[in-house]
């Protein structure tokens, strides 16, 4: 089996996966980092968004052995200690979550979205999360939540 | 290669030797990869080609043409110093997926993976573009529209990569434009997409014009009699020129996003759109 090595959440990794295991099971399973989640069997919910080499990305249309050198952030690694991340502590603030199933994905396509384009409008904010798929919330709070981080991050 | 095995080579060499041992499928960005796998996990080789350099990268040619590589992302379309002719290819980068699948899907994968939707192929078209076709025998090029043959069918043959598409100097004037119609705004599989380039005489006629319908036949399809009637027309009446003949290649089929009466209502629609927002370009 190939041996995979990253950097995951400022720490190097490497394990021994089969080829056809993709990142998100390598997060989940040899990981243990759970916070990634599987919403969906065809690339489109966006639960599974974590960011490769500061890009987001949808970690369950990708291999790990594909994400060999790469820097991998998941939503584990936003905070700093017991501290959220501005972009947390926003979407805590404006109940930007219900089930909280989506919200680690939101919350990474979110981050890169405000580090790309600090000025982002609503409308821009809006179309930037089309690959997030929320089954609870309207989005209503999520956009408002996205908002107030502009301020803070 | 073996059965289940991975290899991701560093040199262009490397994988096409890999190609040439034995049938293993290419894996680029895996965007239309992986949601094609969901029932089941074939016993496959896998061939990764993301770690080419020779195949990023969008770059002018000496000759004025511009090349894309075959791996270069939707992302890194939307990024690139574009002449406007590429506007539509732009728009269409846009288009495909949300970021998540800009940041990783590739411009060559669209095409080799040739789903009758996709939107990659009508700007593509419209822009005269080639594909180049490398395998240890050298390398062929093919007009786009003697590669992409029909749904998930292209000529590539098993031993051959798609490195690079060629855009030729003389498609990268004028303006282009692409409009796509889906059941939603966002994130959804097109119904009908239209592309379109247009160059104006200095009179405010036509010089030039090149159209292609996507999503309205098994393979996008070139307009070229209309092309060829819109010459030397006032641009002003650039979308009165469309006549229901010159939509008649089209064959949609029916499915669950539209009808096929109302898929060729809807590209004659888009394509009088596409021209009268051309000529007021
Ligand atoms: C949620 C979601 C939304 C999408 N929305 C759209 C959309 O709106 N419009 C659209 O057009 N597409 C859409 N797609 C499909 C897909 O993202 C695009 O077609 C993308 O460009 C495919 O590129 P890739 O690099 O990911 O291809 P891959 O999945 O890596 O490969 C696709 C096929 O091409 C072959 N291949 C790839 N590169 C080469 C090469 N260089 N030489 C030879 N063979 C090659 C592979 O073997 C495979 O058969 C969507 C996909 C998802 C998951
Ligand atoms: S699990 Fe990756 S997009 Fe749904
Ligand atoms: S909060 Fe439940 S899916 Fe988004």
């Amino acid at each position: 089996m190939p041996t995979v090595t990253m950097t995951v959440n400022g720490k190097k990794v490497s394990g021994e996966v089969e080829a056809r295991t993709l990142l998100v099971q390598f997060l989940r399973e040899n990981l243990h980092l759970t916070g990634t989640h599987v919403g969906c069997d065809t690339s489109q919910c966006g639960a599974c968004v974590v960011h490769i080499n500061g890009d987001s990305a949808k970690s369950c249309s990708m291999l790990a052995v594909q994400a060999e050198g790469t820097e991998v952030t998941t939503i584990e690694g936003l905070a700093n200690g017991d501290e959220l991340h501005p972009m947390q502590a926003a979407f805590k603030e404006h109940h930007g979550l219900q089930c909280g199933f989506c919200t680690p994905g939101m919350v990474m396509s979110a981050v890169d979205l405000v580090k790309k384009k600090p000025k982002a409008s609503e409308h821009e904010i809006r179309e930037w999360l089309e690959g997030n798929i929320c089954r609870c919330t309207g989005y209503h709070n999520i956009v408002k939540a996205i908002q107030h981080a502009q301020q803070t991050m | 290669m073996a059965v289940g095995a991975y290899t991701r080579p560093t040199r262009l060499p490397d994988a096409l030797a890999a190609l040439r041992d034995g049938p293993c499928t290419v894996l680029a960005g895996g965007t239309d990869h992986f949601p094609a796998r969901v029932t089941s996990t074939p016993d496959e080789a896998i061939l990764d080609i993301t770690a080419l350099p020779e195949l990023r990268g969008i770059r002018r040619l000496s000759d004025g043409g511009l090349t894309i590589g075959a791996c270069a992302t939707w992302s890194a379309v939307i990024a690139a110093d574009l002449p406007s002719a590429c506007d539509g290819l732009k728009a269409a980068a846009r288009e495909v997926g949300g970021v998540q699948i800009q940041n990783r899907g590739t411009v060559g994968g669209n095409l080799c993976n040739a789903s009758p939707a996709a939107d990659g192929v009508p700007p593509l078209l419209s822009l005269d573009a080639e594909v180049e076709l490398t395998s240890l025998d050298g390398v062929r090029r093919l007009p786009l529209d003697g590669f992409v043959l029909g749904n998930r069918r292209t000529t590539r043959r098993p031993d051959e990569l798609l490195t690079a598409i060629r855009i030729p100097p003389a498609a990268l004037d004028g303006t282009g434009r692409f409009l796509k119609l889906g059941a939603r705004r966002y994130l959804v599989i097109s119904i009908v997409m239209v592309a379109g380039t247009l160059v104006r005489a200095a009179d405010d006629t036509i010089a030039s014009a090149r159209l292609a319908v996507g999503a309205c036949s098994a393979a996008a399809l070139r307009l070229r009699e209309l092309e060829a009637a819109l010459v030397g027309r006032p641009l002003a009446e650039a979308a009165a020129t469309v006549t229901a003949q010159h939509l008649a290649g089209l064959a949609p089929i029916d499915d669950v996003r539209a009808d096929g009466e109302y898929r060729c209502e809807a590209a004659a629609v888009l394509v009088r759109r596409c021209l009268a927002d051309l000529a007021a370009a």
